[in-house]
This record gives structure tokens, sequence and C-alpha cells, in this order.
């Protein structure tokens, strides 16, 4: 079953005397089940407008979404969801026990299974200690997991999560990540955004790329960045300057190596094979040949900057929308 | 229905930690016992200004509460974004307004009843004797300041608190003198004027319907009827208040 289906799902913020702000436009998006889809996007681009959405927050003003087959609308979809916020805030005069306890009683569990549900999560987010603790007090980290631990309560299937490593130290991070992983390996679905691709790469199956309201391209990192990760970077030493001067068009670039040597980047496999075989008639020596990788970082910054140069023609048809209205 | 109790419990349990309640009611317990202190009154002189203040004290430190807590409401919620994580779980929208509701009706009810705790003490020991109408007197208070309280949340869910407050505050006071509206003097017959200030007098609740503070002052006797009546008045503007304010957060974007 589809954990997340999206259709033409769009939100446009309409306030008095302002522009209307189109933070969302005709997002078609979807989700396994069982999957670690990771969101990204710039800051401003929509994401947290797209959680919301989903989550029942705000109301769609175009399209709609449906999470296992149940319409966003509806109360009954949120029994699917754990949400935790971009930063969650609580009630600070409350303890994370009695946080979760009045979750629980949101989503109608019985006073026993309240009391198992805290037992289990208590454990998995390491709350034991702070139990009693009023939040008011809390660090960040642990706030985080506070905001992880009410997400989890109901067990729903799944969990959509808002940045949910932003500001978060090197171990922050770490454990945020084990714990998604470990929420997949139980059957979880994972749903969450990041303006930081490093958080993204090692434990997404699939991403999307939202730009400035609109998704840019959602696929496997690995085809996202497989179109372009076909150049090869050759570096070789013992060869003179008649022979960097011949070099063809299938070279890239090249330049010399601080430590001796060249390092010349063509552009496919098959000019690599080409060069190596002229650099051996040359006499010279391969020192290392590997393909050149396009990072999910440099793939990013090219869709954004791709985005950027059309934005004066998309613009458009929003101001004419604007001044009809 | 559990969600809604759900809510209210922690409405209720928030207000305890936050202390508020205690410095109001610090202050009405100051107002009660100050009158003495000010020496406005001496043992078993006048009982009957005593009962009017006691009075007073009880309707006008429930209308703070109503009006300070009740304004910021819905509204510290959305601006502390403690609401995403609780719209997010399968509630409906009406049972989040209705539980802060019941939350700080029940505050106000717990606090209207130490008054009374304290007001009969110290009527007693000032040798003054508790009737019927005095209690009859309180549930009306109590059921005047439930409605304030709705008119707190449906303008929370609307506008800021301190805006909130501000027309609370005014529909509390001219609430108290509505029939201005009605009997104008003669000058402002067949104007326009008369039109939209009667229109005014269909709109605000007339509190004057729940103040029973002269009869209880007196100990003149009111009848069932008129107690039920009142209470019919205040249940049917609470609930209409309630619809309101449960429609106007139910399509809001938080
Ligand atoms: N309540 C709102 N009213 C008007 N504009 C909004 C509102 N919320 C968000 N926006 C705008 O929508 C756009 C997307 O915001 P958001 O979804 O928060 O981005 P992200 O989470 O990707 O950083 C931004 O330009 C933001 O200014
Ligand atoms: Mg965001």
């Amino acid at each position: 079953m589809t954990a997340i289906v999206t259709e033409g799902l769009s939100k446009t913020y309409k306030s008095l005397g302002k522009a209307p702000v189109h933070s969302l436009s005709d997002l078609n998006l979807t989700v396994e089940e069982n999957e670690v889809f990771g969101f990204l996007g710039r800051n401003g681009a929509g994401k947290t407008t797209t959680i919301k959405l989903l989550t029942g927050l705000i109301h769609p003003t175009a399209g709609r979404a449906a999470l296992f087959g149940t319409d966003i609308i509806t109360p009954d979809a949120r029994r699917m969801v754990g949400y935790m916020p971009e930063q969650p805030y609580f009630y600070e005069y409350l303890t994370p026990r009695e946080t979760i306890e009045f979750y629980a009683r949101l989503r109608g569990l019985t006073a026993e299974e309240r009391e198992r549900e805290w037992e289990q999560i208590s454990a998995l987010l390491d709350l034991r200690d702070i139990a009693n603790r009023r939040i008011r007090g809390f660090s960040k980290g642990m706030r985080q997991r506070v905001g992880f631990a009410v997400a989890l309560v109901g067990d729903p299937p799944l969990l959509i999560l808002d940045e949910p490593m932003s500001g978060l130290d090197p171990l922050g991070r770490r454990m945020i990540r084990e714990l998604i992983l470990q929420m997949r390996d139980r059957g979880k679905t994972i749903f969450f955004s990041s303006h930081v691709l490093s958080d993204v790469e090692e434990i997404c199956a699939r991403v999307g790329i939202l730009v400035s309201g609109k998704l840019a391209a959602c696929d496997r990192i690995s085809a996202l960045v497989g179109d372009v990760a076909k150049s090869v970077e050759i570096c070789a030493r013992g060869l003179d300057s008649a022979f960097i001067a011949n070099l063809g068009g299938q070279v890239i670039s090249h330049e010399e190596r601080k430590e001796g040597g060249h390092r010349l980047v063509v552009q496919d496999t098959e000019a690599a094979n080409q060069l190596v075989v002229e650099i051996n008639r040359a006499g010279g020596t391969l020192l290392s040949l590997h393909p050149v990788q396009e990072s999910l970082e440099d793939f990013f910054t090219r869709i954004q900057e791709g985005a950027q140069v059309a934005l004066p023609e998309e613009k458009q048809p929003a101001a004419l929308a604007a001044a009809e209205e | 229905m559990t969600r809604i109790i759900a809510v209210a419990e922690n409405t209720f349990r928030e207000s305890i930690r936050d202390k508020v309640l205690y410095v109001l009611l610090f202050f009405a317990a100051a107002t009660i016992f100050g009158s003495k202190i000010l020496g406005w009154i001496s043992i078993g002189q006048d009982i009957k200004i005593i009962k009017d203040i006691c009075l007073a004290a009880m309707s006008v430190f429930g209308a703070l509460i109503a009006i300070f807590i009740g304004a910021s409401l819905v509204y510290k919620e959305i601006d502390k974004k403690t609401l995403y994580t609780i719209l997010a779980q399968p509630l409906h929208r009406y049972e989040f307004v209705l539980g802060k509701y019941l939350g700080l009706v029940a505050i106000i009810g717990v606090a209207i009843v130490l008054m009374t705790g304290i007001s009969v003490g110290y009527l007693y020991f000032m040798g003054g004797a508790v009737t019927l109408v005095w209690f009859q007197a309180i549930l009306l208070i109590f059921m005047k300041l439930a409605l304030i309280t709705a008119f707190a949340i449906l303008l929370s869910a609307l506008v800021s608190p301190i805006m909130g407050a501000i027309i609370v505050f005014c529909i509390y006071v001219t609430g108290h003198a509505t029939e201005v509206f009605k009997d104008l003097p003669p000058q402002f017959d067949d104007t326009i004027s008369r039109q939209v200030l009667e229109i005014f007098y269909y709109l605000i609740p007339n509190l004057n319907t729940f103040n029973l503070q002269s009869e209880a002052a007196n100990n003149v006797p009111v009848t069932g009827a008129y107690v039920s009546f009142a209470l019919a008045y205040g249940l049917a503007w609470t609930a209409m208040l309630l619809i309101l304010a449960c429609l106007a957060f139910e399509g809001r974007d938080v």
C-alpha cells in the first residue's frame, strides 16, 4: 500500500494587503510503505507547508492527498501519522511522562496501553532519567527526544518529521539517524525534510527536491546522481607540454598538480580509455583514474541554480493572477 | 469525549501550575478582608455591605480570570506552536476548543468555590446569616462568568490576546448596562443611531440578568423560576458563542 499520495497539492497563503504567496504548487508525490523518503529544499522552499498540509494543520488551496488511502481532511488520517514539528514545542509545565500520557489520551489509548506505551517509548528514547522533570528547563537535544517520543505515541505506521536534525550536535544527529533506521526496520514509513544533504544521502532510499514550492526532482539518489556521474578524473606524471598542448576536446579540464604531474578530467569512460592509451604512448605514467561522482550537494546546487534562472518567467503568471484578484 | 476531557484537564493543570490563579485569589481575599481593615465596617454592624463587597469581588475577580486567561487560551497555543502536535492527533478541532473552554470554566469554578468558602466563613465570623439566596446569587455569577469565558475563547480564536481582552472587557462593562441601549432618551427618536444602538442591545448579553447582588445583600428570596430562567438565558448564549468559536477555529490555518 502507498503511504502517501498527493495529487496537485497546492497552498497559497493570502493575507490582506499582501501579494499571495504560492508556498506549494501542484505537488504530485508518492511514498511507498516502509520507505525512508527525504524531502529536500532550501529554507522557504515549502517543506513545512507540505508537512502541515499532510498533518491537517492547514488546508490545501487545491489538490488532495491521502495517507494509507484515507483523505487528509479527515481526523482518521491522523491516526496513521506521528508528527514531529520543526521545533517541537510542548507544554513547558508538563514532564515528559505527563506529555506522553497526554498525547496517548488524545489518541484514545486505555490506561493500560498508556502505561505500556510509556515503558516502550521511554526506554527507546532514554527518557527515564528525565521522566519527572518539567520540560521548561530542557536543552534542544532533550526536547528533540521528547518530540520524537510524541511522534511514536500510538505506534503510527507513518512518521512525518520536519527537519528532525536541524540544530542538533553531531551526536544528536546520529541519534536521530539511528532512530529513523530503527523505525524503518520495524516496518514504518518515514517522511522527513531537511536542508542538509548529508543527512539524507546516507539513510534515504528516495528523495524529492523542492525548489520554490515546486518539486524539481524526485527519484532514487543513485538515479539522480547517476545521470551526471560520468566524468572521469585521470592523474598522470611525465607528460611534456607538447602533449598537453595537443590534448583533444574531450578533456574538460586540466591542471598541474602541486605534488607534480597533471590532473585531467574527461567527459566519459570512453574518452578516458583513449587518453590512457595516449598517455602510455607518450611515455607518461598513469597515477590514478577514478569516476567523478557528482555529489547530491552539487546536484542540489545545480537544480537550485536552474530554478533561479527560470524564476523571472515563472513569476509572471503569479503577478498577473495577483493583479486580477 | 475522553479527548475533550484530556484537553480540559491539561488546561486546568496549566493554570494551576502557572500560578495566575493564586495571584487573583490573593487579591480577591485581600479585597474581602481589606474592606474590614480599611475600617468601612465594624463587627456586627453592616452585614449588608460585606455581602455586597463579597459578591462584587467574586464577579470582578472571576471576570479577570475569564478575560485574562480566556483571551489568550487558543492564541497562545498557536503562538507557542504547542498546537501543532495536538491538532496532528486524531482529534476534531471542536474537541480542542471545547476542552480548552471546559478547563478554564473548571478553574473559575474552583476559584468561585474557594471564594464562597472564604465569604461564608467571614460572614459567619461577622455574625451574618447565610441563606439560599446567597448561593443562588453565586450560582448566577458563575453562569455569567461561564458566558464571559465563551466570549473570551471565541475572540481568542480570532484576534490577539490584548485585542480580545479589551473587547471582552467592553462587553463585560456594557453587558451590565444594556438597558441603556434600549431605553434611549427621547432626542434619539427616529434616528439612525437609535437603530444602531438597539442592535447593540440584542448583540450583547444582558449581564444584569445574573445580578442578584441586592437581593442577596438584603436577604430577599428569589424564586427558583427566575434562577432557572437566568440559567437558561446564560446557557443559550454560551452555547451559541461556543458554536461560533468552534466554527471560527475549524477552517483556520495554524
Ligand atoms: N502563514 C504563512 N503566511 C504567509 N506565508 C507563509 C506562511 N507560512 C509560510 N509562508 C511562506 O511559504 C513559503 C514556504 O515556507 P515553508 O513551507 O515554511 O518553507 P520551508 O519549510 O521549506 O523552509 C515561504 O516563502 C514562507 O514565507
Ligand atoms: Mg521549514
